[in-house]
């Protein structure tokens, strides 16, 4: 929380200082759009935390976890749009051979050329989100979140977009007026890629993709162990399950065949408890016991797919 | 791509302390051809500004462009035209300099790099009036002298 809101205020500082240093330096204006636009993550990100502490009601029965996943999906769309604006930029700049033109100010009475002011204004601009993604990625890892995560790849497109913008105007003071949108068109790729990746899993998450760790490369290791706990019951035979990522908590249907035709409620409240006692991530576990397993569902005995499987990589 | 980057970063500044480069530098060498050269400078004609009189500029204008050649060691080519025909000039490469009574609000910031500028006047209707010219595109070595003699000489 504190750290979003100190990424917020870093961005202003930052918006602020590039805007007056902005000229018409190719890279130093999709620096300052892609500053606005990482705005947006954690807005979205401080709007999500408020809405999911609001409880289940009547009206949303699950409760709010899935803002998260709509704020990863906005987020994800911020990344994919500001990617997309700065490739089309920098080839439109290289085909039109616009040579970028960067003058002088007057500092403390001095005439000093504005690139090398741009150079030090990107130079400061480039440690906090490194420290600050960096922090990021951990807690979501830890949170299970991934529109932080998301956040996190939003820092590193600050970082390296200002790397990038010091070589352009680097590139501008040598006379090779290419490097500037060269510089910015690399970044782009990059950006784009990252925002291509966010949009695939926060759209596959809303769909209720099986769950995943944060950076969607393998099935969520709970998923096996919610399974192998429910079998571990002497009274069950078999047992599977659905899981969902809402966001930050994953949402759990258990299977269970018994042994018997008959299973008390006690039985059933038991497994619950034990279910949801794996992991805070489990809040929302659901035990049915059912005659046959149903498609679909992942970790039974009787195939419905090995736990390994089934994730798309990205 | 972070190593890349590094690189990229780094080897122009090895060449710039190398070769002891001038920083900025011009795409198309501007301020080299001008310098011990011609400085090719178009007028719009402007009233107290900018004029031709017997092919030499006079105006307030055209004696800081004779300054500035002079301080470049340069002899200057006087160019008359409208001011849409001097500007396609100067993207073309034709003329280095545009001078005309330009102001801040000139709308030809796609076609020029416009200085910053240089002077400040009122108008008869009391407004502000910021005087800047236009140089060619890109070509910051130039631009930057051009600048620094102005913001010395005015």
């Amino acid at each position: 929380m504190r750290l979003e809101w100190l990424t917020i205020g870093f961005l202003v500082v930052t918006v602020g200082l590039v805007a007056l240093t902005v000229g018409s330096s190719q890279a130093m204006r999709a620096a300052l759009f892609e500053d606005l636009l990482s705005f947006i993550p954690p807005i979205a990100f401080l709007v999500a935390v408020r809405i999911i502490r609001i409880a289940p009601s009547e009206r949303f029965p699950y409760g709010l976890h899935r803002s998260v996943g709509v704020g990863h999906l906005v987020a994800a769309v911020a990344l994919t749009a500001m990617g997309t604006f700065l490739i089309v930029d920098s080839i439109a700049t290289l085909v039109t051979a616009e040579h970028p033109t960067v003058g002088t100010v007057v500092v403390l009475g001095h005439v000093v050329w504005l690139g090398w002011l741009m150079i030090a204004v990107m130079a400061l601009t480039i440690v906090p989100p490194v420290v600050i993604g960096r922090i990021k990625i951990r807690l979501a890892e830890r949170l299970h979140d991934k529109l932080l995560y998301a956040d996190a790849d939003m820092n590193r497109a600050d970082w390296t977009t200002a790397v990038g913008t010091i070589v352009g105007v680097a590139g501008i003071g040598l006379g090779i007026w290419w490097l500037d949108s060269a510089a910015a068109l690399l970044i782009a790729v990059g950006i784009l890629r990252d925002g291509l990746r966010n949009l695939r899993v926060a759209v596959l998450d809303l769909i209720d993709h099986r769950a995943t760790t944060v950076d969607h490369d393998q099935p969520h290791p709970l998923e096996a162990r919610l399974c192998a706990r429910m079998r571990r019951m002497p009274w069950v035979r078999d047992a599977g399950c659905r899981v969902r990522d809402q966001g930050h908590v994953l949402h759990a249907e258990v299977f269970v065949v018994p042994r018997r035709s008959r299973v008390s409620q006690r039985t059933l409240a038991r497994a619950g408890r034990a279910a949801r006692s794996l992991d805070w991530k489990l809040q929302d576990v659901v035990v049915v016991p059912v005659e046959a397993m149903p498609e679909g569902v992942t970790g039974s005995r009787g195939g419905g797919g090995d736990p390994q499987t089934g994730v798309e990589r990205s | 791509m972070r190593r890349l980057l590094a690189c990229a970063l780094l080897v122009p500044l090895l060449l710039l302390a190398g070769c002891g480069l001038q920083v900025p530098a011009d795409p198309d060498g501007t301020l080299d051809r001008v310098s011990g050269g011609t400085l090719h400078v178009g007028v719009s004609p402007h009233e107290g500004w900018a004029e031709l009189e017997g092919g030499q500029g006079v105006g307030r204008e055209a004696e800081l462009v004779e300054a500035f050649a002079a301080s470049i060691d340069a002899e200057v080519d006087w160019v008359e035209g409208g001011e849409e025909q001097l500007m396609a000039a100067l993207q073309r490469g034709e003329l280095d300099l545009v001078i005309g009574g330009l102001t801040d609000a000139t709308p030809w910031s796609t076609h020029a790099a416009i200085t910053r500028p240089y002077l400040e006047t009122t108008d008869d209707a009391g407004a502000t009036v910021r005087h800047v010219m236009a140089a060619p595109l890109g070509e910051n070595a130039f631009l930057v002298a051009l600048e620094t003699f102005l913001e010395e000489a005015a």
